[in-house]
């Protein structure tokens, strides 16, 4: 049976108008707020922990719990909202913020509140400039309506680097540095934004406490599945019928998802691949449909949850070519602060470029898989790994593929072409690709 | 206080560690290399960029960076040794660092003392599976005229832009662009100008930036290490001065930690060609019916004896400052000694009273308050004090500045009576200072009696009994201390007044280009100049005899903190040394002095330092104990009030002129092209409301007059300038008065 859409982060938006402070206040907007002030701040650190709300950026670590690792002492806390929605294929705290802004804030405010933080940052993708409007308006309006209390927001905008959303490295670049992660330990919730303990959560895990304080942390947790409860924005793309974002409970079968909820493939075509969590996670093929969607079920699948970005991949579609755009784009991000990341991930494109034009040898697709285990786990911070992951997937599961382009000395897919309808043209996600990208090989010694 | 340690093991070996220990020290302890590039703990936390220092911890899945760890209780770390993991993981990081590496180490300054090429040959790959192009880029690239930049080599390490941005703090070092196309850059490719550049070159662990003066000089198994001291200012950084076939190729810190940390100032680090300057003295000069003219050894010898006799008691030595301490004791022997002349124009005043405040220039970085008063900032004048004093800033102490550019705006001169306020038990500043458990005063500017007000206000302030508490004087010259005991305890005769000067011996560079020195020339009869260039003394000296630089000379200095250091000779001069010469005059006038340093020294040492043998001075001289205090001489003039800025004529009001003596100048500076970008640019700085009143702004062409002179500048404002002074660099100041009118152009 289908899941019902049960809806706590777009509740509402159907209906009516949540941008507006009027519109949010006639779903009972803030009625959470005056909850949540009226408890101490450690009974709503309590409710949020006992509810598991898990974080809903990519790495599913339970804001509760987070919250616990906050070093204590006089100085100030700070709370910075992730709203540096970058990973190709994820779209939903982008809806977030622009149909339901004020349950955003309000979450802001009951965190704040619990955490006993005045000071609340908000990283806003730069690219999100109608988000970042509506969020604007929005402040404005809570402000004017005396919501705030002593706490101050702050909206900053990023100006377009994927590694900015990585935690440490937004951080940084919120401390008007270049934004490059930092080593761990200390983590954030130790030594944080101007050095203070910071609480760093996802725009959709914010936006989820106020749920969690309306409801009840029990309520909550009835909802999803019991190792993470309640719901996710599933941004789903590629070649499904109806691509878009739907909110459902966490624990619904990917193969409910892409047929039921998107509609299945388009056209009678055949599925080839689900990408579960945005382009950074393992690949799962039509075989491994049958997976729940939640952090612990998808990983043991041997993927991740990532940002509940779904990319649904038919049978048109070159992985060579999905592999060589995915390494592309973090060749393009990588920061170059660490080594294996920085080199490792120009390396990949040349290896990917050359089996893709028809150029490689049988070897190569061995050294192609020996880079990605030679990166894996060696970066400063994921993105090294989210480099990888695609590619080596690509390469265990559709070997054939790979190989097939070594021994026709061409793509059987037709290149480029083949992911239209996946990803966006190759413009928009690497800007204008480096001269030496997928340089030709030199002459053999 | 005890320690508290913690056990970790590192390869099966358990080591015992004080708590905080970063792994990679922990592991040294152990015995055991974890290899880094990035990782130097003098530029700041650990970055973890590399990855070289990759290890297996027991519990943790994920290989680690060991450089971002510090060690906890029972921690079980397996390195490339023990774990195959690591060791594969370290592999990696080496392979890809070498892809687009340009692996032209045969051609490459840096290889053979190369960290890649050694790391690589310990640990890593034997052969490489790249294919492709490697990136390539423009190269090399002048950061600035003393600097090349070849991207290519290039690892992305970050030592060098932390360096700017962490310790010198001139942050114009950056890494510009992402990823694999990312670069060092300064800020929109400006020439890397400021006081510490140099000290990139030996942080970077390959061959991306290196010295254009070294650039292709020399091999590392053809070249030598000489381990000397620094004598370009009072500061006494320890170096090494690598030698090729006899000639000084380049100076190398050598870390005194409680000195220098293993930081030069460009001028210590770039000056060494102006041994090889072109006008360079070879051989002595005598004054004949042609004017100067080379002449013998013998010739000059005897010429000399002959005005020494002449002179007797009537000859009036001037002193540099810059001898070593044996040279100004066998100048005493000789002179006053054989001559009697006890006359001596000393560089500047000094004082022993600081020596009951005594501290290492290192307790700077731990203090919790430091009072700087004076003229002059204290980069000019002793710069590794500069980054001492950012350091400590960096930890949280409060840096108060008394001076012209100061966070306590003081008109010119006004350091004496700033020290006596501070003295008052009313003063705020004051209080906290008598308060503090560690607290520094360094005077840094011309009077003060060679340290005895700042001594005074230490006093005061009760000092002595602090350990942690202490005071610096900045001297002018490299040796000023030492070189005005050397010469008091050469004879123990007082000094006498002469009424007419019939000899004038100028010793040093510095002397000869004193105006107070030279303006005495024209009184004397005679004039012998020791000096090292042709233009110094060509128009006034009777005889001219070669004299030697720092890296020529054995012997000994005595730095600003009264720490006395050994120089080596690292190269032969062109000429005999003054020791020699000295000792052939002194035995003519019935004295003997040795012609070697050692044993000049062991005599100075029997007088002066208890003696102390050279071996105790070692290669890291000792900071010898504080002494009991003695109360300096009183100030035999009155404190000069600041020049209050004139209010009621303010368009025709002249400004108290401020001359500085910057870091890049002098005879040696002069002498490198490749340093000359370094120099003051022709300016004169102004406060704002001065600059105002005459409708000036920064960029305008200004007059600067005074009496009849006067010297075209461009004007700079500088906020941080007190009012009522307009502040030039000595060499673009000319013979300006003390007070000027300055007009625009």
């Amino acid at each position: 049976m289908p899941a019902e859409p049960l809806e706590l982060l777009m509740a509402g938006t159907a209906e009516h108008d949540l941008t507006t402070l009027e519109g949010y206040r006639a779903v009972g907007g803030y009625a959470a707020l005056a909850k949540a002030r009226a408890m101490e701040p450690q009974a709503v650190i309590d409710e949020i922990t006992a509810a598991t709300i898990r974080g809903r950026g990519g790495a599913g670590f339970p804001m509760g719990r987070k919250a616990s690792l906050l070093a204590k002492d006089r100085g100030p806390v700070y709370l910075v909202v992730n709203a540096d929605e970058s990973e190709p294929g994820a779209f939903k705290d982008r809806d977030v913020m622009r149909f339901t802004p004020h349950r955003l804030i309000e979450g802001c405010l009951i965190t704040a509140h619990g955490i006993e933080s005045r000071s609340v940052f908000v990283y806003i993708r730069g690219e999100y400039l109608h988000e970042f409007e509506v969020l604007r308006r929005a402040l404005a309006e809570a402000r004017e309506a005396g919501l705030l209390g002593d706490v101050t927001i702050v909206l900053h905008r990023g100006a377009g680097a994927y590694i900015c959303g990585e935690e440490t490295a937004l951080l940084e670049s919120l401390e008007g540095r270049r934004g490059q992660p930092r080593p761990r330990p200390p983590f954030p919730p130790v030594v944080g934004l101007y050095g203070r303990p910071t609480q760093i959560n996802n725009v959709s895990t914010i936006a989820l406490v106020p749920k969690v304080i309306e409801l009840g942390a029990e309520e909550f947790a009835k909802i999803g599945v019991p190792s993470a409860p309640g719901t996710a924005v599933f941004s789903i793309s590629g070649n499904v019928a109806r691509p878009g974002n739907y909110e459902r409970p966490l624990g619904i079968p990917l193969r409910e998802l892409v047929y039921d909820v998107a509609g299945g493939i388009a056209g009678g075509r055949r599925l080839k691949a689900v990408i579960p969590g945005g382009s950074s996670v393992p690949v799962l093929t039509p075989e491994e449909l049958d997976t729940p969607m939640d952090y612990d079920s998808i990983q043991a699948a041997g993927s991740f949850f990532g940002s509940a970005a779904i990319i649904v991949v038919d049978d048109r579609c070159c992985m060579v070519q999905l592999a060589l755009r995915a390494a592309q784009f973090y060749m393009h991000e990588s920061c170059g602060k660490c080594t294996p990341c920085r080199v490792g991930t120009r390396w990949l494109v040349q290896l990917l470029t050359k089996i893709e034009e028809g150029r490689g040898a049988p070897a190569d697709l061995d050294l192609l898989d020996d880079v990605c285990e030679r990166m894996l786990g060696k970066s400063l911070c994921a993105l090294g790994d989210f480099a990888v992951y695609p590619v080596s997937s690509y390469l265990r599961k559709y070997r054939d593929e790979f190989e097939a382009h070594v021994e026709l000395g061409r793509c059987p897919f037709g290149g480029e072409s083949s992911l239209e309808g996946i990803v966006a043209p190759v413009e928009q996600h690497v800007h204008a690709l480096p001269a030496d990208a997928g340089v030709p090989e030199a002459a053999p010694l | 206080m005890s320690v508290e340690l913690v056990t970790v093991t590192v390869d099966d070996r358990r080591v015992q560690v004080p708590k905080g220990t970063g792994l990679v020290e922990a592991a040294q302890a152990a015995g055991i290399e974890i290899p880094v590039f990035c990782y130097e703990p003098r530029l700041g936390p650990p970055i973890g960029a590399c990855r070289m220092c990759l290890v297996e911890i027991e519990g943790i899945p994920k290989l680690q960076a060991g450089c971002t760890l510090t060690v906890q209780e029972g921690m079980v770390v397996r390195t490339a040794q023990t774990s195959a993991k690591a060791a594969e993981g370290q592999e990696a990081t080496l392979e890809f660092i070498l892809v687009n590496h340009p692996l032209d180490c045969p051609v490459c300054d840096k290889g053979g003392e190369c960290p890649l090429q050694d790391l690589t040959f310990r640990y890593g790959p034997g052969a490489t599976r790249m294919r492709f192009r490697k990136l390539t880029f423009d190269k090399p690239i002048p950061l600035s005229p003393l600097i090349a930049l070849d991207r290519e080599r290039c690892i992305l390490c970050y030592r060098c832009t932390r360096f700017s941005e962490e310790v010198a703090e001139d942050g114009q070092l950056v890494a510009r662009n992402r990823g694999a196309r990312s670069e060092i850059a300064t800020f929109e490719d400006v020439p890397y100008r400021a006081p510490f550049t140099g000290n990139v070159i030996e942080l970077c662990p390959v061959g991306a930036l290196t010295s254009t003066l070294y650039r292709f000089e020399g091999r590392p198994w053809d070249t030598q290490e000489v381990p000397t001291v620094c004598a370009a200012c009072p500061v006494g950084c320890n170096v090494t001065a690598t030698i090729r076939e006899g000639k000084v190729k380049r100076i190398l810190s050598r870390n005194h930690p409680e000195i220098d940390r293993g930081w030069l100032c460009d001028k210590g680090r770039f000056t060494y060609p102006y041994l090889r300057a072109g006008d360079r003295i070879t051989a002595p000069l005598r004054r004949g019916p042609r004017g100067l003219a080379e002449t013998t050894w013998e010739e000059a010898l005897d010429a000399a004896e002959e005005l020494l006799r002449e002179a007797g008691a009537g000859t009036v030595t001037a002193l540099s400052g810059s001898e070593t301490t044996e040279i100004a004791y066998a100048l005493g022997r000789l002179l006053r000694v054989g001559l009697g002349a006890h006359s001596a124009v000393l560089p500047e005043a000094t004082s022993d009273a600081l020596e009951a405040f005594r501290l290492p220039l290192s307790a700077i970085a731990e203090a919790e308050l430091v009072v700087v008063v004076g003229d002059d900032p204290v980069v000019e004048r002793a710069p590794i004090v500069d980054l001492w004093l950012r350091e400590a800033r960096r930890r949280g102490a409060e840096i108060a500045v008394f001076g012209p550019t100061g966070t306590h705006p003081l008109g010119p001169g006004g350091a004496a009576e700033a020290c006596r306020r501070l003295a008052d038990p009313g003063h705020e500043l004051g209080r906290r200072l008598r308060a503090a458990e560690r607290a520094v005063l360094i005077w840094s500017g011309p009077g003060g009696g060679g340290g005895a007000r700042v001594a005074e206000l230490a006093h005061a302030l009760g000092f002595e009994g602090k350990p942690g508490c202490g005071a610096f004087h900045l001297p002018a010259s490299p040796n000023a201390r030492g070189v005005a005991m050397a010469w008091a305890a050469a004879a123990d005769e007082d000094e006498a007044e002469v009424e007419h000067v019939r000899l004038l011996f100028v010793s040093g560079d510095d002397a000869a280009s004193d105006p107070a020195v030279r303006a005495l020339a024209e009184r004397a009869d005679a004039t012998i100049v020791v000096t090292m260039f042709h233009g110094l003394a060509a128009g006034w000296a009777d005889l001219i005899l070669p004299a030697t630089g720092w890296l020529e000379r054995e012997g000994t200095s005595m730095n600003l903190e009264g720490r006395l250091q050994r120089l080596r000779r690292a190269v032969l001069p062109p000429c005999p040394d003054e020791l020699g010469w000295i000792s052939e005059l002194a035995a003519r006038f019935g004295v003997e002095v040795s012609p070697y340093a050692a044993l000049v020294y062991e005599e100075v040492a029997a007088r002066l330092f208890r003696d102390l043998s050279l071996a105790e001075l070692g290669l890291r001289a000792p900071l010898p104990a504080r002494k009991p205090y003695a109360a300096p001489p009183p100030a035999t003039t009155p404190a000069s009030q600041p020049a209050a800025p004139a209010e009621e004529e303010p368009f025709l009001g002249t400004l108290r002129l401020l001359r500085y003596r910057p870091l890049f100048s002098g005879p040696a500076v002069e002498r490198v092209p490749e340093l000359q970008f370094q120099r003051p640019a022709r300016e004169v700085a102004l406060s704002e409301a001065d600059a105002e009143r005459r409708g000036i702004v920064s960029g305008d062409r200004v007059l600067l007059r005074s009496n009849g002179t006067s010297v075209e500048l461009r004007a700079r404002v500088d906020r941080a300038l007190v009012e009522g002074v307009a502040r030039v660099a000595e060499e673009h100041a000319l013979d300006l008065h003390a007070e000027v009118e300055v007009v625009k152009a």
